[in-house]
């Protein structure tokens, strides 16, 4: 992986930024109050987002909420209706060309290989595109469809390949050239488990190597333990801008999945025994074979627990109903809307 | 010395575009030999046309063709460069906004454009593999036509007639490539190829000599530059009239090329900025 300091060291971040979300003095990335609109429709209202050097950024949003469109706007395959984005300290919209030398792309559709060659000629003809010597194109190429685990694959037409293979055959070609930046669109949307190891392991190395990393995703549970740093998008809105901790910070669970040992009471006598217990404290709900207790506002999780179980309820567990990461996520999303 | 920097560095970034042009190739013979039925599927569709004007050929009294140089050509000579040239222009025309059009449908349009490749580059990459193949297909044509049929050419007009087809191909470039802008704006340029398929047909002998059409409409077309490409080919395979046979023609179409060429990569720039702001580059 190319060391990034050989990008960095061209010159320093120039334009002037103006959010307080943004942290690092030398962004590899940045865009600044951009908006960006499709006729009527706002699709990016004023955002900013720095990223640094090494650093994964997650970018988590609903769908509509943006996310594709900015990492089109960064990639340059689309221009902002207004403000700037800013490449290793140029102007993008200055030299597009070169921009495009340092940002490796990872699309969300499927839809971006030539179908009638096979997985090795494509990579092979895009790293030409970027300036490898067929010879270095094509170990490269051969590297990577290796490291993606499409060895077996690469003499096969692409046509031939599923959603999940193309995918993967993306991520090889964003790592062509081991771009200092890396936009990633629900790169492990189509991928099973083991393929998106596999590609978080790729984008984690990158990053480790100095490649400032947008990854774009609605799969939360994936940025913990991954991303230094998430942006919430909601309406083309950045409702939230800060580290995962920040944002786990955001939640304050008030559901929480209850198994109980039920004794002499099933059934709706159970029900009606709990609903007192409870009291003013909260309620609950029946879910399938699960009881979910709601605590009512400014409700303690303790005191609901010590007063089911004074009421004769015996708890067995007790845990919240969604991660606090994706409570975080609901909190902040729905805090936009609302 | 900072001005033979800035050289030196606009003729390293020229020599890595055009080092980029063999992947292009490359891709397109890859992708062509995929579709073999329908390259053998296109010699033969040349081949029944050519034995259909044939029997044509042998009702037509050749006194109602044109001269060249002093010789008079059988209609079998005639038509065998119009269907030759005609071809290679819808072809060629059809081929170039095909690029686009293709890339568009299947995304890869926007996968090429992610990459640190010039617009041009991009341009003539897309077409390279049919700028080199049409050439050769027309030549092949002519010649399997003349030694099938006993044509008449002068051998030692084969090189005139390959330097005006040489100049005649950034004029049909330039306007595939306007076509290409079109249906990068419009998604459906192929209409355009219709209406270019028609007036070719008509208004270019290709298949009846101009002098056939109503005077005010035969002056008009023989202004066309296809026609003058047309005839100029034949004029230098049917005739010995040599290089001076096909001057005028030359003097012409040379500047008319440059033109096409020029208004056909601007429309495409403006149609490729208009598509990047709108953000609709990947539809279709």
């Amino acid at each position: 992986m190319r060391a990034f300091a050989s990008w960095c060291d061209k010159g320093r971040f120039s334009l002037p930024l103006r959010t307080s979300d943004v942290v690092c003095a030398t962004p590899a990335l940045a865009l600044v109050t951009v908006t960006r609109a499709y006729g009527e429709k706002i699709a990016l209202r004023e955002v900013s987002l720095a990223v640094a050097p090494g650093e994964i950024h997650a970018l988590l949003g609903p769908n509509g909420s943006g996310k594709t469109t900015l990492i089109r706007t960064l990639a340059g395959l689309l221009m902002p209706t207004s403000g700037a984005v800013s490449v290793l300290s140029m102007d993008a919209s200055r030299a597009p060309q070169r921009m495009r030398q340092l940002i490796g792309l990872i699309p969300s559709g499927d839809r971006s290989f030539y179908l009638r060659i096979s997985g090795l000629e494509n990579l092979v003809f895009f790293g030409r595109l970027h300036g490898l010597r067929r010879g270095a194109a094509t170990a490269r190429a051969r590297t990577l469809l290796e490291q993606v685990g499409l060895a077996d694959a690469a003499d096969t037409r692409v046509g031939y390949y599923s959603h999940g293979m193309q995918k993967r055959l993306s991520v090889a070609r964003a790592f062509l050239t081991d771009p200092p930046i890396l936009l990633v669109d629900e790169a492990t949307h189509d991928l099973d488990p083991a393929g998106a190891r596999r590609v978080r392991e790729l984008v984690r190395v990158a990053a480790a190597s100095g490649a400032a990393v947008v990854w774009a995703t609605q799969r939360i549970d994936e940025i913990a333990g991954f991303a230094q740093r998430v942006t919430v998008l909601a309406h083309g809105r950045v409702t939230f801008a800060g580290s995962v901790s920040e944002l786990v910070a955001q939640a304050e669970p008030s559901r929480y999945l209850l198994r109980l040992r039920n004794g002499r009471l099933a059934g709706s006598a159970l029900l009606v025994a709990l609903e007192q217990a409870i009291g003013p404290l909260g309620s609950i709900e029946v879910s399938a074979d699960e009881f979910v207790l709601a605590l009512a506002d400014r409700a303690v999780l303790g005191e609901a627990l010590v007063q089911l179980a004074t009421g004769g309820i015996e708890i067995l567990s007790c845990q919240p109903e969604r991660s606090a990461l994706e409570d975080a996520f609901v909190a902040v999303a729905e805090g936009a809307t609302a | 010395m900072i001005e033979l920097a800035v050289n030196a560095g606009r003729v390293d970034s020229l020599v890595g575009e055009l080092a980029k042009l063999p992947a292009f190739l490359r891709r397109d013979l890859l992708v062509a030999w995929s579709y073999r039925f329908a390259f053998v599927g296109d010699l033969f569709n040349l081949a029944a046309q050519t034995l259909t004007f044939y029997f044509v050929g042998q009702m037509v009294d050749p006194s109602k063709l044109p001269v060249y140089g002093g010789t008079q050509a059988t209609y079998l000579e005639f038509v065998a460069i119009g269907i030759g040239v005609s071809a290679f222009l819808l072809f060629g025309l059809g081929r170039v906004a095909q690029a686009v059009r293709g890339e568009q449908l299947m995304g890869t349009l926007e996968s090429v454009l992610m990459t640190p490749t010039a617009s041009p580059t991009v341009q003539i990459g897309s077409v390279f593999f049919d700028l080199i193949y049409i050439p050769i297909r027309t030549a092949l044509f002519l010649l399997v036509v003349a030694v099938a049929f006993g044509l008449n050419f002068h051998a030692e007009g084969i090189v005139p007639a390959a330097l005006v087809l040489l100049v005649f191909i950034p004029f049909v470039w330039g306007l595939g490539v306007l076509v290409a802008a079109l249906t990068l704006t419009f998604k459906r340029g192929m209409g355009a190829i219709g209406l270019g398929a028609l007036a070719l047909g008509i208004f270019s002998g290709a298949y009846f000599p101009l002098s056939l059409l109503p005077h005010w409409l035969s002056s008009v077309a023989a202004d066309n530059p296809i026609a003058r490409a047309m005839d100029a080919i034949r004029t230098a395979l049917l005739s010995n009239a040599g290089w001076a046979g096909i001057a005028s023609d030359l003097a012409l179409l040379a500047p008319l090329s440059a033109l096409s060429l020029a208004i056909g990569l601007f429309a495409f720039k403006l149609a490729l900025r208009r598509e990047r702001r709108l953000g609709t580059l990947g539809f279709y």
